[in-house]
């Protein structure tokens, strides 16, 4: 005989110990003739179904297996119960994560569906026996026990194991009773014929001595041999690359834990592995035995539905028909022959495709959610249906926004649909607990992410490999930007803010090489924000389940491995907007009653005053229209009515950005340009684009009325359009839409232009149903945000992180729309904001605070009820308050003006600090906070910065500590106190820009927001900067150019001085075209730097605080300290 | 091969065996056994091979995937069998301490060697003389 086929292979999926990509294992398979492959990653099966996939289609035949840890076989007691001799070492953990186990290996490999299925499970079980995800059973977690080995063996053919097995170990040991005890336990738990003695040839001096031993024990026990090379990548020179994740996988520097000493567990071919095995000649052939009776057939292609309830004598179709022709009823009114006709049409496709139950299952979960209150809406191309909109899925009407059903499921082409729902992030458990609860615990899992490396985190892999020091760790990877880690060298040379980047030092070529070979190499499985696995047979029988990190049972395959499979995947996304809407309803229904504020869902979306706040670029806050792109486009567009918000949306997205559709639709809005189409059927379909195709279904639109494709037809090819195509069947493609288009009386000429600009467009458009969907949530969001816009803004904040801006900037901007800042105060906040003075002041929430918690919080509340707190030994008394979150109370003002000092005023914040140790003393001494303790005011309190204001400090003081603590400026907006030199400098306020001509030299000064840099087409980078003074918002472009001079400084600085000329004009907007940015410290009058630090990195009750450039606070921190000293 | 069959075959009850176990003609198989036995240690592993790291010329047989002779002292030693062989791939991290070497235990001219292929420095060089 001739041939191998590998059986023992590793995988990127082996979690940083695997150094080869699948895709890479499948073509070395096949260019050396290899009929068969395994895969059999540890403790796991992440890779199985994307390799199965890839195998088959490379002509490969693919064998799914895993490598196990499995519990002790070989000694019936513990380990320490033997003679020192004969213990073994435990091997380390194998796996990564919470599914990672210290035991000896086993490898199994699948032979049917039934051995796929029992694989599943076993690893299930196994991942899931503890009871919690930080709970590992006493170390038994992710450790198959022997009776489930026992059990679930059918279908499955098990390997011994490397010398990690506790067969080979034991060899290796020298024990060999124990091999043997071992091997004997093990195959008993398998049909006979279904367990093999492994030879891995180690190459190593003893690896000769250890193969005979092996070959001896197989014979002694009637057991057939099989030869492995326990591959983990691809050649000898992919070696390091397996040592720097080994080793960092277990935390250690190279050479790691394992040392090996050798590059020999690569994809070796199979005259070489004959070679190695020449004295073993069998052990090749059953590779070739194993391969043959491995023959797993997933039925990819069949869908698994969940079970759905249905009454006696009714189909899950004739319910979703009956539900939908009632949602109808109540959509239509009056009833429209259209929407008969369509809702008939999708039923009828529907029931065709098998797909009724998936429909009533996203059905009864939005049920749910409307009985309990609990907001949500559709999204993404499930917008384009009828049938979604009538079961209340989705809110946008498709026959008014010409959405197109085959544009969402095709009848050509079956494949799942997808039904994406935002729910109330707030409420989101609420939902995910009904899914568990009605469709059965052991049928839901979590689905998976897999996260890979980019720059930052493979540099920072290859460089604790390296041995590098924590320090030096962090110091590589700040500054890096999120790219991918293959670009590291071009990062290094062309970034500006790298230009200083202690990378770029030429001893680091090692680790630069390492990273750029890490790109993109898996890590470790993540889960995903909110897709769901549900299913009608348990879910363990269809994909290992493991414990993720927040306590939820995760399946270890992610979307496209469940959509391959054909099980039903449901996303439920939290989706912070909705709670803020929820939010704002309820604040200004307790304001100004229940009837008097409408569902914002259910409003007509006409209001001329809503379109006029967008038309202004007033939209901080607003869903999907607040950035400032948007804002941008919104000067130029000048919103109307809601087919425009559809636009908006649509056209600031990657694709219509990239073949810049913006330009165009806005002079032909505007009339600048004349709306020419080539055919008079493509001017109808474009009609409210102005002849720009923005929408994947005005392609399908423009195929149907020139070339007379039906809609399934043109959904095809418009797919076939946005894919890779080679020029062969580009050419078809052509030929085919000319020809018929010919054939409806349409010239060559015509049909030559309309294909053209199909061909420039259809890769870029935007799904319309989508923007439609996001745009009912829009509208809802700018129409609070005009009529109620302190409970909007004050919603928004208790909801961060979200959106666009930072908090700060959240609640200047309240403060531009006159609405009073209040400071939090322990007699008037609660955990969030709140509105007072009738909706013309916002009260700051206490949650938010650095050092707050939440029993502390608690204790406010409820003893502010009973009475308001006195003063500060009153309130420490009563609420026990710990010492540093009093402290944060004082700093920030929420306990000014309680109390009274001998000097007959209330303590200043000074005072209060100092006399907080002395009360905290007096009450854990006497456990009361000393009656009249404020009477006895310290003397050593320093002086007052500012006796006219009851805090004694200074505005510059109040404003850092409310930074700091807080992340918000409340006092006022920082530049506020610098006022008299910005304009002493020439300054231009950002409410003033409009004003300014087009063109003309300008400075503006502004507190950084965000900093987003782009690559534009020629592949340059530019720096958009949004900054902020008292008055606005102001955009600044940074050109390349500009950016060499000035890219340190905008990342190592947060406030500027911005020299450049101003663009205003409505085809391009409001911009200031920077050429130079220069660092700006705000001085307090006096000459003091106000500090813009912020110090609420993560307040432990409160919401991430802004999110703009988080990760680098700290080197900024650093920056402008050196900058203000 | 593998159940130490020359050594299960050699006749030590012949009449007239000399004291030199290996003078027969048919030692080679007999050695090669002794020398791959787990059960048996080398005197020489006791004591540890004489190491030695020198250049030699090494004429590779390519058809086998192995040393097919080296030139020694200005003898040429022509591979009878190899014994064993290993690799060696470590420190590639420190480029003063990396090591990247194919190993060759050889029995050649009634010695047993270790041959080495130097990957980085591209040079064969004998490495141990055992026997």
């Amino acid at each position: 005989m001739t041939g191998f086929v590998h059986l023992h292979v590793h995988s990127h999926f082996s979690f940083m110990d695997g150094a080869v990509s699948l895709d890479a294992l499948v073509q070395r398979a096949k260019r050396l003739g290899m009929e068969s492959l395994a895969l059999t990653d540890h403790q796991g099966l992440s890779g199985a179904i994307r390799f199965y996939r890839a195998a088959r289609s490379a002509g490969v035949r693919p064998i799914i297996g895993a490598e196990i840890v499995v519990e002790t076989a070989g000694t019936p007691g513990c380990e320490a119960d033997l003679p020192p001799a004969e213990r073994l070492t435990r091997p380390h953990p194998a796996g990564f994560g919470r599914a990672s186990a210290a035991g000896f290996h086993l490898t199994l490999l699948v032979k049917d569906l039934t051995g796929y299925r029992n694989l599943c499970r076993l690893l299930s079980a196994a991942h899931l026996r503890s009871a919690s995800a930080d709970d590992d059973a006493g170390g038994t977690r992710s450790v198959v026990t022997l009776s489930d080995l026992h059990r679930l063996s059918e279908g499955l053919i098990a390997l011994s194991g490397c010398q990690r097995g506790e067969v080979g170990a034991s060899i290796v040991a020298g024990v060999p009773w124990r091999a043997k005890e071992a091997a004997a336990r093990l195959a008993r738990c398998f049909a006979p014929g279904d367990f093999y003695i492994e030879l891995t040839h180690t190459m190593t001096p003893e690896s000769g001595d250890h193969l005979r031993s092996l070959s001896d024990l197989a014979r002694s026990l009637s057991l057939p041999v099989v030869a492995t090379n326990n591959v983990h990548y691809l050649s000898r020179a992919d070696a390091p690359l397996h040592d720097v994740l080994s080793a960092v996988g277990a935390r250690r520097a190279l050479p790691g834990p394992l040392g090996r000493p050798n590059a020999e567990l690569y994809f070796k071919g199979a005259s070489e592995m004959r070679r190695l095995f020449s004295r073993y000649p069998e052990a090749c052939d059953a590779t070739l035995e194993i391969a043959a009776r491995c023959d797993l057939d997933l039925g990819l292609g069949a869908f698994h539905f969940p079970v759905v309830e249905l009454a006696r004598g009714e189909t899950a179709y004739s319910v979703l028909s009956k539900l939908a022709w009632r949602g109808l009823e109540e959509r239509y009114r009056p009833m429209t022959p259209e929407a008969v006709g369509r809702l008939q049409h999708e039923l009828a496709v529907i029931e065709k495709l098998g797909f009724p139950a998936y429909f009533l299952v996203v059905k009864d979960i939005v049920d749910f959610a409307r009985r309990s209150g609990i907001r949500y809406s559709g999204r993404g191309s499930a917008g384009d249906s009828i049938v979604t909109y009538a079961l209340g899925i989705t809110d946008a009407d498709p026959i008014a926004h010409s959405l197109l059903f085959e544009r969402f499921l095709n009848p050509e082409r079956r494949q799942m649909p997808d039904i994406d729902v935002d729910f109330d992030s707030a409420r989101r458990d609420e939902v995910i607990a009904y899914i568990y609860k009605r469709f059965g615990a052991e049928h839901v899992a979590m689905i998976a992410t897999v996260n890979t490396m980019t720059a930052k985190s493979a540099v920072r892999v290859a460089a604790k490999a390296l041995g590098h020091p924590q320090a030096e760790v962090d110091a590589f990877s700040r500054h890096l930007p999120w790219t991918s880690a293959r670009k590291i060298r071009e990062v290094l040379e062309t970034y500006p803010e790298c230009r200083n980047h202690p990378l770029r030092d030429a001893r680091h070529e090692l680790l630069l090489d390492l990273t750029e070979k890490l790109d993109h190499v898996p890590m470790h499985l993540g889960t995903h924000l909110g897709g769901f696995l549900i299913t009608a047979e348990p879910v363990d029988s269809w994909t290992p389940l493991q414990w993720a990190a927040k306590g939820t049972v995760v399946s270890q395959y992610d979307k496209d491995d469940v959509e391959a499979l054909g099980l039903v995947k449901m996303d439920i996304l939290g989706l912070r907007m909705h709670s803020a809407i929820s939010q704002t309803v309820d604040l200004a229904r307790a304001r100004v009653g229940a009837d008097a504020v409408p569902e914002p869902f259910l409003l007509p979306r006409d209001d001329p005053k809503v379109y006029d706040t967008i038309a202004a670029a007033d939209t901080v806050g607003m869903f999907q229209l607040e950035s400032s792109g948007q804002r941008n486009l919104a000067m130029r567009l000048q919103e109307r009515d809601f087919e425009d918000i559809i636009a908006a949306i649509s056209l600031f997205r990657p694709g219509p950005l990239e073949a810049e559709m913006i330009v165009p639709f806005i002079r032909r809005r505007h009339g600048i340009e004349p709306v020419i189409v080539p055919h008079p059927g493509m001017g109808a379909c474009l009609a409210d684009s102005y002849g720009v195709i923005i929408y994947q279904e005005q392609v399908l639109q423009v195929v149907r009325a020139v070339a007379g494709f039906s809609l399934a037809e043109a959904d095809s090819f418009r797919r076939a359009m946005t894919k890779d195509r080679s020029r062969a069947e580009m050419e078809s493609l052509h030929g085919e839409f000319v020809r018929r288009s010919v054939a409806l009386g349409c010239t060559a000429d015509v049909a030559e232009e309309v294909f053209r600009q199909l061909q420039g467009f259809a890769a870029y458009g935007f799904n319309k149903a989508h923007a439609a969907c996001f745009a009912v949530v829009s509208y809802a969001s700018a129409w609070l945000k005009t009529y109620y816009p302190a409970e909007f803004a004050a919603a928004i904040l208790d909801n961060e992180p979200m959106g666009f801006y930072s908090p700060r900037l959240v609640l200047d901007d309240a403060r531009r729309h006159g609405i009073e800042v209040l400071p939090p105060h322990v007699n008037a906040s609660g955990a969030d904001c709140g509105v007072e003075k009738d909706g013309r002041a916002i009260r700051v929430g206490l949650k938010s605070l650095l050092n707050m918690n939440a029993r502390l919080l608690r204790a406010i509340v409820e003893e502010r009820a009973v009475r308001p707190f006195d003063d500060l030994a009153d309130f420490l008394r009563r609420t026990r308050a710990e010492i540093d979150a009093a402290e944060s109370l004082i700093r920030v003002g929420a306990l000014e003006g309680l109390g009274n000092t001998d000097a007959g005023r209330p303590p200043t914040r000074d005072e209060q600090l100092v006399l907080l140790p002395e009360l905290k003393a007096t009450l854990t001494r006497e456990g009361s906070g000393g009656e009249r303790a404020l009477l006895l005011a310290p003397s050593h309190a320093r002086p007052p910065e500012d006796p006219s204001h009851p805090s004694g400090w200074s505005v510059a003081r109040r404003l850092g500590a409310e930074l700091e603590l807080l992340g918000l400026a409340v006092t006022c907006h920082p530049f506020d106190l610098a006022r008299d030199d910005l304009t002493a400098r020439g300054v231009v306020w950002a409410r003033d820009l409009p004003a300014c001509r087009d063109r003309s030299r300008i400075v503006v000064a502004g507190l950084r927001e965000r900093a987003q840099t782009p690559r534009t087409r020629s592949g340059k980078r530019v720096c958009f900067l949004t900054l902020e003074d008292p008055t606005g918002l102001i955009d600044v472009v940074v050109f390349p150019e500009a950016l060499q001079r000035s890219g340190e400084t905008i990342v190592k600085h947060r406030s500027y001085i911005v020299e450049g000329v101003l663009q205003n004009n409505q085809e391009r907007g409001i911009a200031v075209i920077a050429d130079i940015v220069r660092p700006y410290v705000v001085r307090a009058s006096g000459g003091t730097p106000v500090r813009l630090r912020r110090g609420v990195g993560t307040a432990p009750m409160g919401p991430f605080r802004g999110s703009a450039g988080h990760s680098d606070e700290q080197e900024w921190e650093a920056a402008e300290s050196a900058a203000t000293t | 091969m593998g159940n130490n069959a020359a050594i299960r075959r050699f006749d030590a009850r012949k009449a007239g065996q000399p004291l030199d176990l290996f003078e027969s003609a048919s030692r080679l198989p007999v050695v090669l056994e002794l020398l791959s036995t787990p059960w048996l240690r080398r005197g020489s592993d006791v004591n540890g091979p004489a190491r030695v790291e020198v250049t030699v010329p090494v004429e590779w047989d390519a058809e086998r995937g192995r040393p097919g002779s080296f030139l020694r002292k200005g003898k040429r030693y022509e591979v009878d069998q190899v014994v064993t062989q290993w690799a060696i791939d470590t420190r590639w991290w420190d480029r003063d301490r990396a090591v990247s070497r194919r190993c060759f235990r050889v029995v050649a001219r009634g010695g047993v060697y270790d041959l080495a292929y130097d990957r980085l420095g591209e040079q064969w060089l004998l490495v141990g003389v055992i026997d």
